[in-house]
């Protein structure tokens, strides 16, 4: 059902550009912000264009708004094709929410409450990005500060729920499900035990803000020894899975992220190790 | 789906979306109370987190008019434009389009600070703007007499001409640099700021009002022997000043193509519209 694992990632941003244009890098596949290079032209698809002829790349989406009750942006969509076409990705992922309405996008990935009614709307829309793009996409369970008193299901169900009826693949991201857990006071474990480890063709990992009460979803720090945990756990439970560091804020030279994604390699190692233990 | 189930999740997304653009709504009535943050706290980091993000995009698009206006103008200036412009685009690439009308109508006596924000947008847009192969000088080597009765050009799709009131390009280029601006003053003269990409970079450069002139008609679908004959109405050197004016534009990369000699390609005028 899902495609064999390319391996080990990272979030191309352009601070990397040169590194990766310079010299090989020990980075097995590339993921881009879709949206970045939804541009006319210049250097953001120039550098594109040469990187992508030596790394596989997938394209992430931050402004589907798949849960949005307006209709899908058609002209969103035919941008998001074209770029697919330009690039050949690996696969195409966005979030399991909506950012707007009423032609106002907020930039942000907000909650939905899941309820009969989100999981009917999501699923017809991902069906409809998928018979447009011809091809599964890979929807993220986000990070979310609130949950709204319409829910009736939690989130790990609502996200399998999602992909099986639309028959859609999903992105495992480790920090959004630790974030999550410590500002709604859940079980990370349990809610990775209730995911269908089979629909789960990516894993992102990455770095938080804590504010003592809360955690923020930054992505401007290091990934922390919780979220490592809560990576061997999901190894153990789902196997090999593609893994990406992602940074978007205080983004450190190219070196200091591959030696965190080789703690990811070492840990998926060490766990596949003590999973045939197990079995 | 009943009509009622799908007025539930709308009113959500309504009341969420009025709640972050300071409209009263009753959100807070739709999110589950209990735990250890309170509602208003949950809430309250969805509604700082959009301000912060697109005060963070003004910040880098008009990077110049920040260092310039400084920290605590620039992030008051930014505060007030996010209360007032909600997003209305997928990309953060167009979010502050009307940033510099903003901030004329917000500094009606120092138009010097729009200015300087319509010129950071300007080098913003060109910086991922359509691609267009430049023409070199070669190209008119084989024209004949009587091509340039014809001749037309078509210029690169980053190209935009817009009034210059002030020093605004020494200011910007003064901050650029790292160093401290000159004082703004009012131009004795009107000029023009060129905007466009050669390669990967935005380039700029001030075009005096023949210069100008003889540009924009160009690139309005002017032929060339039109902008010469109305050169020539006002200038003795017209045909020196043209021909300098011509060799510039080819070697700043600002003409991508000839239009209306045979065996060119007129489209690419019609295709690339500013």
């Amino acid at each position: 059902m899902k495609k064999t694992s390319p391996g080990f990632g990272l979030g191309l941003r352009p601070q990397h550009y040169a590194d990766f244009l310079a010299d090989p890098q020990r980075v097995d596949w590339l993921e881009l912000i879709s949206e970045n290079y939804m541009v006319p032209g210049g250097k953001p698809l120039a550098m594109l264009d040469a990187i992508r002829a030596d790394y596989p790349v997938a394209l992430h989406g931050v402004s589907l708004s798949i849960g949005s009750t307006e209709p899908l942006d058609r002209n969103y969509l035919a941008r998001l094709k074209q770029l697919a076409h330009r690039v050949e990705p690996l696969w195409v992922s966005d979030h399991l929410c909506w950012t707007g309405v009423a032609g106002k996008n907020s930039h942000d990935l907000l909650p939905l409450p899941y309820s009969e009614e989100a999981l009917r709307l999501v699923v017809a829309h991902v069906r409809q990005v998928q018979d447009l793009l011809g091809e599964r996409i890979l929807l993220e369970n986000v990070s979310s500060y609130l949950e709204f008193t319409d829910s009736v299901i939690p989130e790990w169900a609502f996200l399998g729920a999602v992909a099986e009826q639309a028959d859609c693949l999903l992105l495992l991201d480790v920090n959004n499900v630790y974030v999550s857990s410590v500002n709604h006071g859940f079980d990370p474990r349990e809610y990775l035990r209730h995911l269908p480890g089979e629909r789960i063709q990516q894993i992102h990992l990455a770095g938080h803000s804590d504010h003592g009460e809360y955690i923020v979803d930054t992505h401007d720090h290091p990934v922390c020894d919780a979220v490592w945990a809560l990576y061997r756990e999901a190894c153990i439970q789902f196997g090999e899975v593609a893994a990406m560091i992602e940074r978007d804020d205080h983004i450190p030279p190219l070196a200091e992220l591959i030696a965190e994604l080789d703690q990811a390699r070492g840990i998926a190692a060490e766990a596949a190790l003590a999973a045939r233990a197990v079995a | 789906m009943s009509t009622r189930e799908v007025s539930g999740l709308a009113r959500v997304q309504v009341d969420f979306q009025h709640y972050l653009l300071n409209v009263a709504s009753t959100i807070t009535e739709q999110v589950r109370p209990g735990g250890r943050i309170p509602v208003d706290k949950r809430l309250g980091i969805y509604h700082n987190a959009y301000r912060v993000r697109l005060a963070d995009t003004l910040r880098d698009t008009f990077e110049k008019t920040w260092i310039y206006l400084g920290d605590t103008v620039f992030e008051q200036c930014a505060s007030a434009y996010v209360e007032t412009h909600p997003p209305v685009h997928r990309s953060l690439r167009d979010y502050g389009a009307a940033m510099p009308d903003w901030l004329a109508a917000q500094f009606p006596d120092d138009p010097d600070i729009a200015e300087l924000a319509q010129m950071d947008w300007q080098l913003r847009q060109a910086f991922d703007g359509a691609d267009a192969e430049a023409l070199s000088l070669e190209a008119l080597a084989g024209l004949t007499a009587g091509d340039w009765e014809t001749l037309g050009f078509c210029f690169v799709p980053t190209l935009v001409l817009c009034s210059l009131r002030f020093n605004t390009p020494a200011i910007w280029g003064a901050l650029d640099q790292g160093g401290p601006p000159p004082t703004a003053q009012r131009l004795p003269v009107p000029a023009w700021l060129c905007v466009w990409r050669r390669g990967w970079q935005p380039h700029f450069r001030t075009l005096d009002e023949t210069e100008f002139a003889a540009l924009s008609d160009l690139c309005a679908g002017a032929r060339f022997a039109e902008v010469c004959q109305t050169l020539s109405e006002t200038r003795t050197d017209a045909s020196t000043l043209i021909a300098h004016y011509l060799r510039t534009w080819l070697t700043d990369g600002l003409i991508s193509g000839l239009a209306g000699v045979a065996g060119t390609d007129v489209q690419t005028r019609i295709s690339h519209p500013r």
